[in-house]
Formats: C-alpha cells, structure tokens, sequence
C-alpha cells in the first residue's frame, strides 16, 4: 500500500509541475494575492482590522481557494475516468484508498507550495524594509506558525472535497464547478456567523451538542481569530481532520464502487 | 505405482455469476486454464467475454461461484492476484502526455518493481514487444494504435506474471501488427499462460491451444479445435457460392435432405454472389447429390460448391447458434409477458 502511495504521490506532482494550467492559475492567483495584500499593508493603519495584519495573507489564501483548489484537483480523476486509465491503474497491484490519498497528497502538496509563495511577499518585505516589518508585527513569529496551520489545516480539507468532487464525475470542468460550489459554500456557512458577539454559553445540552457536530461549519472562521496570534486551536484541526477523512473515504468507495 | 502430481491450474473457475442491474451478464460459468496454455476466449458482443476477464484480474467481484487465479482465491485475495497477472484492458486506455518509456516506469513502480530489476524488466518487455529505443522515447499520444497496443502488452508482461489477460489484444490492428502480437505470445509459450478474448476467429484458430466459447453468459462450446471439430460437429459442412437468396437455396437444398441446415443467420456477400453454409448428417455422398440437385435449376446460378472441414468460424457459428435461438425465444416470450401484462 506504502509503494502504490509514494509511485502516485510522485506521479501526481509530476503531472502538476508540467501542467501550463497549473503555473497560469497559481501565477494569476499569487499574483492577485500579492497585489491584494500591498494595498491592506498600506491603508492598514486606517483599517479596524483588529489582528494581526499577516492574518490577510491567509484570509486572502483561504476566500481565494474556491478559485484556486479546482485547478490542482479538477483533473485527477475525471480525466482518468474519461479516458478510461482509472481502469489500468486498478488493475496494478494498489489499493482505491492509496490512489486517492496519493493524489489527494499531491493536490494538498502544491497548494502548501503556493502558500509558501504568498508567504514570500511578507519575508520579503521583513528583508527589504525591516523596520516598517516590525511596525507590522512581522517579527512575531508565532504569527507566522499560527497562520500557517490555519492554511494547512483548511487546505487539506477544501482539497479533500476536490479530490471528492473529481471522482464523481468524468468531467473535469463539472469537477471544477462543482469543487467551486462545495468550498464556496463551506466558507458562506462559516463566515456567515463572523464578527457575531459571543451569547451566553447555553447550559441546554442539545444546543451544545448541535454546536459541537458542526465543528468548523460552525463560527469557523472566528478561529482565525486564535491561529493569527498564534495560539493552536486543537478542535478547529481535529474538525478539518475529520473533513478529510470524511470526503476521501466518499472519493474512495466512489472509485471502488466502479468496481461493481 | 506411482501417480504423477498435476501441476495445478493456473485459473480455476466453477460456477461463477455476474448481474448488472437486470441483465445476467454470465450464468454460472466453469472452465481451467494450465501452465503455460494460451486460450482462446470467443463469443459474440455482449457474451460476457471481457466480464469474465474482468472478473479474473481481480477488477470487479462476482456475485457468486468460485475462482482461482495461480491458487489465489479471488474473491479472498483480489489484490494478491493482482501481483500475478498483466491485465491488458479492452480499448487499452493509456495516459496521452506521457512518454512510453515514463509510462512503464510508472507502470513498473506500481508493481512494486525497484533498482536493476526494473531496469531489466523494462528492457525485457520493451524487447519481446518490438518496441525499440527511438519509440520508447516518444509520447504515448502520438503512437499509432498498434503502437499503443504494443506499449499496453509490455506493462501486462513488465512483472513476469504467470497469467496474461488480454482483452480484444488485435482489435483494430492490420495484419502485421496483429502478427506481432502473435509473435509476442509464441516467444512466451509455454512460459507464461494466455487467456485472451477476440473476434478474429482466424488468429485465434493459429495461436490458441484451447478455445472456449461463450454465448449469453454460459459455455457453449470448449476443446482444442480438432476436439471441437470431432465432438461439436460430427456432420458433413459444404460451402455454396450463388446468387440466389437465402430462402429459396435452403427450400431446394431440404428437397434432398430435410436434416440439412444452415449455419449462418446472414450470409457472406462478396461481389453480389453469397456464400452459403450447410451441414448435413447424411455425409458427402448426400451432400454431392445436393449439388446436382442444385445445378439443376438454373435460376440459383451456383458458382462453387465445396466439401469442408468445419473450420472455427463454423464451429462457432453452430455453437453459438443454437444458444441464441434459445435466448431470443426467451426474449420474446418475456417481451410478449411484460406487453400482455402492461396493456
């Protein structure tokens, strides 16, 4: 199982290192990014944006994947489902489960690449300008560490869902849309309670349990809030963690389920 | 006394059921293939051919019965016996952008193939299929088919499996390439067993030890050819080249022999003239009386007449004949129930 892993593992990342479509999305993405982020730097002190200003480089990293994440998925299994190399692959000896978190690896793989690229923009400015760096609280480390387990923990689950998205249809552009729809909803369900006072904690234990099954989905993206300063909030990881075991086993029994 | 030990078989299967949805693809079909044996799989479309294959290279499950594959059970251990056979799909999808040589190195890998004996065993394969350095190099998307076809033949050979499952190996190939083919499987012979399905009656009368037909999901015929020939049609066949049609040839052929019968549902037309195909259980002497029969009306226009040996085609046109002619009258009749019962 550990070979067929690693042999697509390698195989996938090859194939996104040579995809032009792959480098026109990820220099389109980066470069809006970048731009994006030059701005908030610069009317930043105007701003009521009450973390710390690396925290837009992930909020940016994170509303920008529903555009981002289709191109590192959308191929991986609708294109070998439509020219029908699902079907040689599945006749090597390799399990459904390696293929899917070979690729899903690949896929979450290249996206940490990209956000050490929008991560870039912030090192540079801390080499060029270290004083106006230091104003901005670039010299805080665990803001950098913090941020970044944010990303690599929401990245992993909206590459899950691409991944699931893929293998339901031969498709690739029905998987990009629908990889699309499926992150852009997760994130409108998670920030639509944002900024929303905190109530009272209820003592009813049915509203406590609904809170808890809605992990992330739930106020999601007032976790940054703990990520941007550095502090490492467990649940929100667990919660992601579970959304990546959830839509990868979805993505496996759909490719074996092609079995039967 | 001593009892010489057989070598076990490679494929064992017994009784094995396939459904899809409504359709019962394979009815309980039992069959063995030895050490070293290249058999023949042939049937009509929608027989249950490439199910049976898939079934085989640990693919898809079936519903019922038993099968093992070089003593692995399958229905225990599918992914075991993916280490021991090459599987060439039908179609043979391969990925476009890569080149043939990444594609078996790929390919290799997921076999679990390391080091010098990858190496090795690219080149082996590479070698027994023709496929010399300069194609090696080129990109998969801009091979021609039987290039293609060669390329998926040297992944199903790249972990010297015991079995090789070939599914429609020739389909589309010109002559020369499907020579390859067969020039491929006779170089292994004896080393490796061949179980491969085809319409090509021909080219599996000239490579296969063994074939066995399949017709509605169930065996109807199994043997080597001679077998075949002696145990399926113990008749006299006679070949008939006119210009008359199918109805009045066979009414006057049946004034001499109410036996006789006609092998083919639609006869081969070349250049306006049909060749028709007859047997009868009377012998040569009935069917020589048939011809003079024949010539005397001269509306028929007979232009050959020729005493044969049953020949695969034949074989299995008769084998599959009859088997159809059962599954379509139970077609209709469940056609005729469903019809009676919805109005």
């Amino acid at each position: 199982m550990i070979n067929g892993y690693w042999v697509i593992l390698r195989s996938e990342l090859f194939s996104l290192f040579i995809s032009p479509a792959t480098y026109v999305s990820t220099f389109y993405f980066l470069a809006l990014l970048g731009v994006g982020f030059r701005f908030f730097i610069e009317s930043f002190i105007g701003t009521n944006w009450i973390l710390p200003p690396l925290s837009s480089l992930a909020v940016g990293l994170i509303f920008g994947s529903p555009a981002l994440i289709p191109f590192l998925t959308m191929r991986t299994l609708a294109e070998e489902r439509r020219l029908g190399t699902l079907e040689t692959l599945m006749s090597a000896p390799i399990e459904g489960s390696s293929i899917i978190i070979g690729k899903w690896s690949a896929s979450y793989l290249f996206f940490l690449i990209i956000c050490c690229g929008a991560y870039a923009y912030p090192l540079l400015l801390w080499i060029l300008f270290p004083e106006q760096a230091q104003t901005l609280g670039f010299n805080h480390i665990e803001h950098w560490i913090g941020g970044f387990i944010f990303l690599m923990s929401f990245g992993a689950s909206f590459t899950a869902i691409g991944i699931f998205a893929s293998s339901v249809t031969r498709n690739q552009m029905v998987a990009g849309m629908l990889t699309f729809s499926l992150i852009t909803l997760y994130l409108a369900i998670m920030a639509f309670s944002y900024g929303e006072p905190h109530q009272v904690a209820s003592n009813n234990a049915y509203d406590q349990f609904l809170s808890s099954i809605g992990g992330s989905l739930n106020k999601g993206l007032d976790k940054l809030q703990f990520f941007a300063v550095g502090i490492i909030h467990i649940p929100t990881i667990l919660h992601q963690f579970i959304v990546v075991f959830l839509f990868l086993t979805l993505a496996t029994l759909q490719i074996e389920r092609m079995r039967h | 006394m001593s009892a010489e030990a057989k070598p076990l078989p490679i494929i064992e299967v017994l009784n094995i059921k396939k459904r899809y949805g409504l359709i019962q693809a394979l009815k309980g079909i039992s069959f063995s293939v030895g050490k070293g044996e290249i058999v023949g799989f042939l049937g009509p479309n929608g027989a249950g051919k490439s199910t049976t294959l898939k079934i085989l290279s640990g693919l898809i499950p079936a519903d019922s019965g038993e099968a093992k594959v070089c003593g692995v059970d399958l229905a225990e251990e599918e992914g075991e016996v993916r280490n021991h056979i090459g599987f060439l799909p039908e179609n043979n999808p391969l990925p476009e952008d890569l080149r043939v040589i990444e594609y078996l190195k790929f390919r290799a890998m997921l076999k679990g193939l390391k080091g010098s004996r990858k190496r090795d065993r690219i080149r082996i394969a590479l070698d027994i299929c023709d496929l010399e350095r300069k194609v090696s190099e080129r990109k998969i998307g801009n091979l021609s088919k039987g290039y293609r076809q060669r390329v998926g033949i040297a992944d199903a050979l790249l972990s010297e499996p015991r079995l090789v499952i070939l599914d429609e190996p020739t389909i589309g190939l010109d002559p020369r390439q499907s020579a390859i083919t067969r020039k491929m499987m006779e170089r292994l012979r004896g080393e490796v067993s061949f179980i491969l399905s085809s319409h090509i009656l021909s080219e599996v009368e000239a490579c296969c030890d063994r074939m066995i037909i399949i017709s509605h999901g169930q065996i109807v015929a199994e043997g080597t050819l001679h077998e075949l020939q002696n145990e399926f049609i113990n008749k006299t066949i006679f070949e008939v080249v006119a210009l008359s049609n199918r109805i009045d040839i066979h009414k006057k052929v049946r004034e001499i022999d109410e036996t006789c019968e006609l092998l083919q549902d639609e006869p081969v037309e070349v250049s306006g003239k049909k060749r028709f195909i007859f047997s009868t259980e009377k012998g040569e002497v009935v069917a020589e009386n048939i011809l003079r029969h024949l010539l005397k009306d001269s509306n028929l226009r007979v232009f050959e007449f020729q005493i044969t040996k049953p020949d695969l085609e034949t074989i299995f046109l008769r084998a599959t004949k009859k088997n159809w002619e059962q599954n379509d009258l139970l077609g209709k009749r469940s056609r005729r129930f469903y019809k009676e019962n919805t109005i």
